[in-house]
């Protein structure tokens, strides 16, 4: 993907005509000036705390009393801490569930409102469906959490109507993660649905014209038009959802708490307790260098998979 | 299904055609139930919320639920902007001014790095280029320690600076930017040259008012992400009143305690307002945003 991106100029193939005269170091000199305050911002926030953290794993550091070295102790501890396999399925469960549910459903609401509507419907659709992706979290928790809860919440008021039992949403280890896997669904899908509309919006509706001379029905025009021809978006919309659902923080923070016990904690809140609730930073290092060899491995295993569905013309 | 592409070779039956048209309206049928399903399913939450918190606080949570205003107690709102425990127009204010502060900072850095990359000529550019990329792939969870001990050691902590130093600039913007610069045409900056125009000059009068669209598009995510961070001031902020709105509210409960319930929802209502305003009015850039952004990723 880099190689492609950085060789894409069709300037940087000429011979540049004045290599080495005052003009060219005057562009260089322009060039190193407008990037600079980037450069500056990526080096001190981004680079610098990656090797920084990079560093961490081999040390003992409470944030109050000076690093100690600690060798590969952090390295090994991973190995025996049982608690970090069983909040990594919870991880695993929650992230291949909710992209999943979040793609699956961000598509098919992109192909609905990708027809003919009148104009007010379509608006009004649209901004139903993405008004939860612009709301911040933390407020919309605290009603879902009246929504959810067991004795007068909304919801099992209302499955209460339809002749259901009340189900303990947050309370129970049965249901917590799932609770958080619904909220997230609720809260993200209409993302999703924004990228996979941007993406039919670019397939030219010829395609869709032939396959209908030919014939083709709803259904054969999804298959044998749509899926091909949204593969790219689809991939990267299935890329950016899987990084994002493995890191969810917030949407289960403000839930539940990552209770009861630990059934819906997640691997970030873990992190996050291990640094700054028991000021363990090295080893909460060690934790996120394993979440990021996760998402590395993932990502990597996903381009090579994508030969094998995703359709470039 | 296999057979389905030499079908069409074949003179259709009227009975396949019937068959046919059957499928088509059930694939319609069940695309507007399921928009108007999942569309009813994400705003009723929020349609709940602002019509209990127009509830009389002695009924707030009365069942059957309103999904639409049936009191209209504005009183509550009253008491949550004149609440002695919660100061809305200060915390308002805190995250205003840092997404402001950000939104602002991140077009120009994001905006003329991207003019650096995509249109001027340097030494080491690709490599620096590719240092932008590659950051975008590390998540945000991994430097999260890092960072803190960073903020800490400038002695930022429990500053706004905290959460505004490390946004000044994005990778994800560089390209955004970068990409559409480089979709301009060549000869419209080769005029400019002619003209005698400098480089500040291409990159101020010329490049940024052609890429309206793509600097909104930024500008829109960046303020939302900034006015929506969660992980940050929890992180960074200490002292209460320098909290920002979403802080504020997550811990509203357990400053209200057993309070008035209606007033809880009444503070999330005024908190979730100027988004909502927002929204309606840059929802035509959002769309386009997410287009743009979606294609070039």
């Amino acid at each position: 993907m880099t190689s492609t991106a950085l060789s894409d100029d069709r300037i940087d193939r000429q011979a540049n005509p004045q290599k080495g005269t005052t003009l060219a170091r005057r562009e260089a000199w322009a060039g190193y000036l407008f990037a600079t305050p980037a450069l500056l911002g990526l080096l001190v926030f981004t680079a610098l705390p990656i090797v920084a953290s990079l560093v961490l794993i081999f040390l003992h550091y409470d944030l109050l009393t000076p690093p100690k070295w600690a060798g590969v102790e952090n390295v090994t501890r991973l190995t025996s801490d049982s608690r970090m396999f069983r909040i990594y399925w919870n991880s695993l469960r929650l992230t291949v569930g909710a992209t999943f549910l979040n793609n699956v459903l961000g598509l098919l609401l992109a192909v609905g409102l990708n027809r003919a509507m009148p104009w007010g419907i379509r608006y009004l659709l649209r901004t139903s469906i993405f008004f939860p992706v612009m709301t911040t979290t933390a407020s919309l928790a605290v009603v879902w959490r009246f929504l959810l809860t067991q004795d007068r919440g909304v919801v099992n008021f209302l499955i209460g109507q339809i002749g259901l039992d009340p189900v303990p949403w947050l309370s129970s280890s049965a249901w917590a993660l799932a609770s958080a896997m619904i909220y997230d669904v609720w809260k993200s899908c209409g993302y999703l649905m924004v990228i996979y509309l941007a993406g039919l919006q670019g397939i030219p509706t010829v395609y869709y014209e032939a396959a209908r001379i030919d014939g083709a029905g709803f259904w054969q025009q999804f298959r044998n038009v749509t899926l091909p021809l949204i593969s790219p978006t689809a991939f990267f919309a299935i890329v950016i959802s899987l990084i994002g659902a493995f890191q969810i923080f917030d949407n289960v923070w403000v839930l539940t708490e990552g209770g009861p016990g630990d059934a819906s904690r997640v691997i970030a809140m873990y992190i996050y307790e291990k640094a700054f609730r028991g000021f363990e930073m090295g080893y909460a290092s060690a934790v996120s260098f394993t979440l990021f060899i996760i998402l590395i491995t993932l990502t990597m295993l996903q381009f090579l998979g994508a030969r094998r569905w995703v359709h470039y013309e | 299904m296999a057979t389905t592409t030499g079908s069409s070779a074949r003179p259709i039956s009227i009975h396949k055609e019937y068959r046919k048209s059957v499928w088509l309206h059930l694939g319609e049928a069940f695309l507007w139930v399921l928009l108007i399903g999942i569309a009813v399913i994400e705003i009723a939450p929020i349609s709940w919320m602002f019509s209990t918190s127009l509830r009389d606080p002695k009924n707030s949570f009365d069942l059957p639920p309103d999904f639409w205003p049936t009191a209209l107690h504005w009183q509550n709102y009253l008491a949550v902007i004149n609440s002695p425990d919660i100061e809305f127009m200060l915390f308002f204010w805190n995250s205003l001014k840092i997404a402001l502060i950000v939104t602002g900072a991140q077009l120009l850095t994001c905006s003329m790095a991207g003019y650096a990359f995509g249109r001027l000529r340097f030494f080491g550019r690709d490599i620096l280029f590719g240092l932008f990329l590659a950051s975008l792939m590390v998540p945000a969870t991994v430097t999260l320690i890092p960072s803190f001990i960073i903020i800490r050691s400038l002695d930022l902590m429990n500053t706004h600076w905290a959460l505004i130093l490390p946004s000044v600039t994005s990778a994800f913007g560089v390209f955004l930017l970068r990409q559409h610069f480089k979709s301009l045409p060549e000869e419209l900056l080769d005029a400019a040259k002619i003209d005698g125009a400098g480089y500040f000059r291409i990159y101020w009068q010329i490049l940024l008012p052609l890429t309206g669209p793509a600097l909104s598009a930024l500008g829109i995510f960046t303020f939302l992400a900034s006015w929506n961070n969660f992980v940050g001031p929890l992180l960074f902020l200490r002292d209460w009143d320098k909290f920002t709105f979403p802080i504020a509210i997550a811990t509203i409960r357990g400053y209200m305690g057993s309070g008035n319930q209606s007033e809880v929802l009444a503070g999330i209502m005024i908190s979730i307002f100027p988004l909502l305003v927002f929204f309606l009015l840059a929802q035509r850039w959002i769309v386009q945003g997410a287009a743009i952004t979606g294609l070039k990723g």
